[in-house]
């Protein structure tokens, strides 16, 4: 086998987990197959296991319940934040206040949507990151605004993707933090929310709920 | 009742011995059969059966031949061992008086 159909093999196996990535790529080299084998029995594994994950409800929250719709959501808390900014940047007035409730509750709700998905669905992580991105990409395409740039719309992605990867490590949060954060962002969204947006506003909460409740369940004896 | 697959498996690891891994029962059961066999086939099946606790697996030492590589090694418990019997043991017993059936 070449080098290139060697690096597509092991690049294929890199969706399996480390001991199968290891015993396949060995018994593939052993067996001197050729590309086409190669590749097949590689990915013949990865769909198999895909699979199998996707027959526990993890990877469906993470992917359908979370991402997508949080996605959308926060793009629009990405923009009055960025509005408020460019407002403050202007004339500093009663809109800093805005900024103060905004910034924390943008930081926090992405952080632990990311965190939530990492942690929930490991390896299957990049079905929760298409169904983040794709409306991404959508709301990019369609954005016709003046005040901001329209890659303003990406701000929670920062703070998402950096929950993502401790969610993904296993990183523990502190019980307390846990909890506290899950009632900051619970006051502070009570304390901007308005009629229309309650709701909209439940489905940003139940994460930074989640990660409380996952750090009580870790931390109580067994 | 074990399938016609992890019957074949099992018997193919057993028959390894000590040097039952993925690659070497994947050859050993093309060789037997005369049928392509998929290592995620394989590996698949054997997750099953190590979960029914008829078989145990453990990653093993890693050759050059192998480019550096762990082999997952297997091992057929008491279990499986029985699992297999009773399979074997039951298509003895429905093949009798079949026209292909050998030693009757």
């Amino acid at each position: 086998m070449s080098g290139l159909g060697w690096a597509v093999v092991q690049g294929a196996s890199r969706f399996l987990g480390r001991d199968d990535r290891e015993a396949v790529l060995g018994d593939v080299a052993e067996a001197c197959s050729g590309f086409g084998r190669a590749v097949t029995d590689v990915l013949d594994l990865v769909i198999r296991r895909q699979v199998d994950l996707w027959k526990s409800w993890r990877p469906w929250i993470a992917a359908f319940a979370l991402a997508l719709p949080c996605s959308l959501l926060l793009m629009g808390l990405s923009l009055s934040v960025s509005k408020i900014v460019a407002q403050i940047a202007l004339r500093w007035d009663g809109a800093a206040w805005w900024l103060l409730l905004l910034g924390p509750l943008l930081l926090g709700w992405s952080w632990a949507g990311g965190y939530v998905a990492g942690s929930l669905s490991k390896r299957t992580l990049w079905a929760s990151a298409i169904c983040c991105l794709l409306p991404c990409l959508f709301c990019l395409s369609r954005f016709r605004g003046q005040s901001v740039s329209k890659y303003c719309l990406l701000l929670f992605l920062l703070p998402a993707i950096w929950g993502a990867w401790q969610g993904l490590r296993g990183y523990r949060v502190p019980r307390r933090a846990a909890i506290g954060m899950a009632l900051g962002i619970t006051v502070l969204a009570v304390a901007t929310s308005s009629g229309g947006t309650s709701l909209f506003y439940c489905v940003l909460i139940w994460p930074a709920w989640y990660v409380a409740a996952a750090m009580r369940r870790d931390s109580q004896p067994n | 009742m074990l399938g016609e697959f992890e019957y074949v498996l099992i018997t193919a690891a057993v028959g390894l011995g000590e040097e039952a891994y993925g690659a070497a029962i994947r050859s050993e059961i093309e060789t037997a059969t005369g049928r392509t066999c998929s290592l995620g086939a394989l590996y698949t099946t054997l997750d099953r059966l190590e979960s029914k606790g008829f078989v145990a697996t453990w990653m093993g030492g890693a050759t050059a031949q192998r480019g550096g590589r762990a082999k997952r090694m297997v091992r057929v418990t008491p279990k499986g061992v029985q699992a297999a019997t009773e399979f074997y043991n039951a298509v003895m017993r429905v093949s009798r008086g079949a026209s292909w059936a050998v030693g009757e």
